[in-house]
């Protein structure tokens, strides 16, 4: 084969914005009223480049690659804001039109997806599933069996593994070969959502190698979704602290784990333990994420922050730039120490 | 796998995490620990009932099984009033008699049973009848009227009366058959699957014995040989079915309950065999149970009509047996000439054991929370 | 191993049967838990680390008496006296054993039952114990509720599970096993399935309470960097072998085995100008089932010697450094 096993369709050259996300608002609907997912959230994803969405469960950073790929619950609903791919908005087009983006333009890896293969179909025949149904043109059983033998070289795994069930894969082999399955279709971006939670160690190490060679490779997009900070300070170049719906810090990962400037942001990297450095007390975050059905009024970290101030609890803090391309949304950036980097305050 | 996974089940629901935030009220230390107890299940139901109202169909199965009720408790008021003093021997249910007098034309050949009498039966009345006479002649089964508002029967028995009084029937056996089941399809469920090994073993191919039995002949067979008991027919329906089917449903119920790590937990703060059995397994398997008492009753109304039709159950008065005097006296096949004979007790039956079917099913969805719509 | 050990485990073993059937007895074994040895201080906090499947939990839950040993002893003083806990059957024996040994779960929306309330679920080794009276045990409970930080403690008492958060939950959990006073607590990886936030405050409740109340744990976890938080000393499992068992900051500065080495330098790091050495190690793990008699590890490593690991049995676990116990013939043995 001539052409490049995962082709750019996108014409970008590398560094040049691809997604675009702008404003986006995203709400479940329940009987208790509105519960705010994803409020007022902007970023944008360049060519090649490895985003990561950090915060604790309940947070909203599922719920934002869900609405990317219009894949939110039945309840959920989009109610503001745009998500511009190659500049095509995906918010207004129809369903449809959409089925044509996804798996083909932006796929995902799910959480848990590696545990959610059928046990009674050959993990080919599932990949082909995905292929018959998002490939633009019909393939023939040999194209197929082609096409996914080099997709599982791609990630590590041997050709002839796809005629086997998914119960003879070890959990690494599985997750590899859901990372296989997302770049069927040539996608420019991939979300990978705790592409490793469950696995060792070890094998995560693995995985994130592969997904980071993958990204090199190909020029690939790839927005990572983790509750870890450690992977995200890893794998990626720029990302986002989410927090209640809100994204309260964003900029070069290399800038936010040296000098963190969002309270939330600096609690939750200096409660992060590490196996380098010196040993530190860790600082607890005291409290419980806020109900996100009624959030408090102000900024939505008020109740919880140290450095609160009757402002915070009133208005709203807009994510400005601080400079350098690192957004801030915090009235008093300005009070959080400088000088602690991930492992603990000393 | 799917590829596009329904995003509900990967996502973490938005409200899960917030229950916990919600505020409750503080509970008054003060209070005796029955009294709090108390209270937390009065809370409990409040919830529950909510989850039960939001379905529709429930409530309507309820409200069905509602007005069964009152007609089994108006029965005996009624006898004690309007039915009563001079009138029980017209409106009793069992022995009660009132033969409707009506005209009749004498004719030779009947096309219509209602007005016309052949000369041969006019003659059991009136030696002297003669065709184109008019001959005044007690009327059995009679088509309902302002006296008897669904006629009677064959034998000359309020229909009515018969109706109601056999309501009482239907929800005594259906108790004591899902009752029954309860006791036994839990009980044993529980043990198969906490004690596994011989245990389990032995119980559930007991199991699967009488899961492979037909109840219906089986119950034929039994009401051959000794006329089986209304509380008889409760225990026999009752065992078969908890021991059979629901015992195994509930068996993989507790299975799943009894490796729960909560299990562990109490085995570790010391809790005995029987402490973790009535304490963790079966209260987490009751729910599950209760639904399938709902779909034991419905059985059991159905099983005690056919019984009942084919005359093996030692029954004053019941739905089927009403249809089965109707049958034996060659009523069955005249359809809608005598509709009050067949349609009301059909009905009751019907409508009765559905009833508790709709509840069963809107219970289902409070105890099986993926059923649930969000 | 020293004599005033709180808990000494000695080779214990636990093997499970593959594929049993009524007609032939079983050949196969997985060994789970293959001949493990080590001893916990009074007061002292054991790490045991490794990757799912290598025993660790097996090994906890035979401490506590979940799972019969297939052999070995687990040694547990108590009043200064010194007991195997295989030979306590009797009721009396066995209540104050579960008065003395408690365990913590993991997984803290699974380990409390969610028909119970929070009083129930605290007080239930009180309950089945036949400890104290009602109002001495809701006394007692509100008293746990206030140290573990759940207050008002009338609020929670009677709330059920799903009321509560999982950091709350978890902190019922910890309650619960501390309520009987007990002076040996197994922690099954009590925090990882807490966000970050919250699993911190949860780590500095234990560290706290160990302190106050002089309880020894034996903390089980998958995480390096949270048993680095939590142990004193920490042992690493491979395959139901402990490979490398020394203090925490002597085994994270200068691990010896090629296990512990390969383990230590997969663990991402949260600091984006760090770089991690490679991880040298080979293939995927293998399974238990029985194992040829030689290193655990052998196929797997990257500096095996067919000429010396080759030919022997999985090798012994010897002090090569002070206090620093390694499985490796490899590994030479260093002068204090």
């Amino acid at each position: 084969m001539t052409t490049p096993l995962v082709e750019d369709t996108s014409g970008l050259k590398s560094g040049q914005t691809l997604l675009e996300v702008d404003n986006l608002i995203m709400r479940y609907k329940t009987k208790q009223g509105y519960v705010s997912a994803v409020e007022d959230v902007s970023f944008v994803l360049h060519k090649g480049e490895a985003l990561g969405l950090v915060g604790e469960s309940g947070c909203g950073k599922t719920s934002i690659a869900l609405s990317l790929l219009r894949l939110q619950a039945d309840n959920g609903e989009i109610m503001g804001g745009s998500i511009k791919l190659g500049g095509k908005d995906l918010v207004p087009i129809s369903e449809e039109e959409m089925r044509t983006h996804r798996w083909n333009d932006i796929s995902m890896v799910f959480q848990g997806a590696m545990n959610s293969w059928n046990p009674v179909y050959r993990v080919g025949d599932q990949i082909k599933e995905a292929l018959d149904l998002h490939w633009p043109t019909r393939l023939s059983r040999a194209e197929v069996r082609e096409r996914i033998g080099e997709l599982f070289a791609l990630v590590g795994l041997p050709a002839d593994a796809q005629d086997r069930y998914p119960h003879e894969f070890s959990g690494g082999m599985r997750q590899r070969a859901v990372i296989a399955m997302a770049l069927s279709c040539n996608p420019q971006v991939i979300i990978a959502d705790e592409p490793t939670t469950a696995l060792d160690v070890i094998v995560q190490d693995q995985i994130l190698k592969e997904l980071k060679r993958i990204q090199d490779d190909l020029d690939m997009s790839i927005i990572y979704i983790s509750h870890d900070i450690a992977v995200i300070a890893e794998v990626t170049d720029r990302m986002a602290v989410m927090y209640a719906g809100k994204m309260v810090e964003f900029g070069d990962t290399a800038d936010i784990f040296s000098a963190p400037r969002h309270p939330y942001a600096w609690l939750l990297l200096s409660s992060t333990p590490s196996i380098v450095g010196p040993r530190r007390q860790l600082a607890p975050l005291e409290g419980e994420p806020p109900n996100l059905l009624d959030p408090p009024t102000g900024c939505r970290f008020n109740p919880r922050c140290p450095f609160a101030t009757d402002q915070c609890r009133v208005e709203e803090p807009p994510l400005a730039d601080i400079g350098g391309g690192h957004m801030v949304a915090c009235w008093n950036y300005e009070d959080v120490p400088v000088g602690i980097t991930a492992g603990g305050v000393a | 796998m799917a590829l596009e996974q329904k995003p509900g089940d990967l996502q973490a629901d938005p409200l899960v995490a917030l229950e916990g935030a919600e505020d409750l009220p503080a509970i008054e230390l003060t209070d005796p620990l029955w009294r709090i107890r108390l209270r937390l299940l009065w809370r409990n139901f409040k919830k529950n009932w909510g989850l039960f109202a939001e379905n529709k169909i429930g409530l309507v199965g309820l409200f069905i099984i509602g007005v069964f009720a009152l007609m089994a408790i108006a029965h005996p008021v009624l006898m004690a009033t309007v039915w009563g003093g001079d009138n029980t021997e017209i409106y009793d249910p069992v022995i009660g008699y009132d033969a409707v007098v009506k005209e009749f034309i004498v004719v030779e050949v009947v096309t219509d049973p209602l007005s016309e009498i052949e000369l041969i039966d006019a003659r059991f009345t009136n030696i002297n009848a003669q065709v184109g006479d008019i001959i005044s002649q007690p009327q059995q089964p009679a088509p309902p009227s302002s006296k008897h508002l669904l006629g009677t029967d064959p034998l000359g028995r309020d229909v009515l009366s018969q109706l109601m009084f056999s309501t009482r029937a239907a929800f005594f056996l259906g108790m004591v058959a899902a009752l029954v089941t309860v006791f036994i399809a839990t009980t044993v469920g529980s043990m198969a699957a906490f004690f596994r090994g011989f245990v389990d073993s032995f119980l559930m191919r007991l199991a699967d014995l009488i899961l492979l039995m037909p109840l219906i002949p089986i119950l034929i067979v039994i009401g051959g040989f000794w006329t089986i008991e209304l509380w008889q027919l409760g225990v026999i329906i009752g065992v078969l079915n908890g021991f059979g089917g629901v015992a195994i449903v509930l068996r993989s119920q507790a299975l799943a309950v009894s490796v729960k790590p909560f299990v562990d937990a109490a085995r570790v703060a010391g809790g005995s065999k029987w402490h973790l059995i009535f304490r963790h397994v079966i209260p987490n398997v009751l729910p599950l149970s209760f639904l399938y008492m709902m779909f034991g009753v419905t059985e059991a109304i159905s099983l005690e009509a056919v019984l009942s039709f084919f005359g093996l159950l030692n029954v004053d008065m019941s739905w089927g047996l009403m249809i089965s005097v109707a049958q034996a006296e060659g009523y069955l096949l005249r359809g809608l000439d005598v509709w009050w004979l067949l349609f009301p007790a059909g009905m009751a039956v019907s409508v009765l054991a559905a009833a508790f079917f709709l509840v069963g099913r809107a219970m289902d969805e409070v105890v099986n929370p993926r059923l649930r719509q969000r | 191993m020293t004599t005033e050990a709180h808990v000494e485990v000695k080779n214990l073993e636990k093997r499970y049967p593959v594929q049993k059937s009524v007609f032939r007895s079983a050949k196969d074994f997985i060994h789970a838990v293959d001949g493990v040895n080590f001893s916990i201080a009074p007061g002292e906090s054991l790490g045991l680390v490794g990757e799912s499947g290598c025993g660790k939990t097996t090994t906890g839950r035979m401490l506590v008496k979940l799972l019969e040993a297939t052999s070995g002893q687990v040694l547990l003083k108590t009043d200064g006296e010194v007991v195997d806990i295989a030979n306590i059957t009797d009721k009396d024996d066995l209540k104050s054993f579960r008065s003395d040994v408690q365990m913590i779960f993991q997984d803290p929306f699974e380990s409390m039952n969610p028909r119970r309330t929070v009083y129930d679920t605290i007080a239930e080794p009180l309950t089945v114990q036949r400890i104290g009276t009602v109002p001495e045990r809701e006394t007692k409970v509100a008293e746990l509720l206030n140290l573990v930080g759940l207050t008002p403690a009338e609020s929670f008492m009677f709330r059920f599970p799903h009321e509560l958060s999982g950091g709350q939950r978890q902190r019922v959990a910890i309650a619960r096993a501390l309520i009987v006073d007990p002076t040996f607590v197994v922690a099954d990886e009590p925090t990882s399935m807490l966000d970050v936030s919250i699993r911190i405050s949860v780590m500095d409740l234990m560290l706290k309470l160990a302190e106050r109340l002089d309880v020894s744990y034996l903390y089980i976890t998958h995480d390096l960097a949270v048993a680095r938080y939590m142990c004193d000393r920490i042992a690493v499992m491979y395959l139901g072998k402990i490979v490398e068992l020394a203090p925490t900051e002597d085994l994270l500065a200068n691990p010896m085995h090629p296990y512990t080495k390969a383990l230590l330098s997969a663990v991402p790091v949260p600091d984006p100008s760090y770089k991690r050495p490679p991880v040298e190690i080979k293939g995927g793990i293998s399974k238990s089932i029985n194992p040829q008699p030689r290193c655990r590890f052998y196929d797997r490593c990257p500096m095996a010697r067919e000429d010396i690991c080759g030919p022997q049995d999985h090798p012994p676990l010897e002090e090569k450094a002070p206090d620093h116990w390694v499985a490796c013939y490899l590994v030479d043995k260093q002068s204090a």
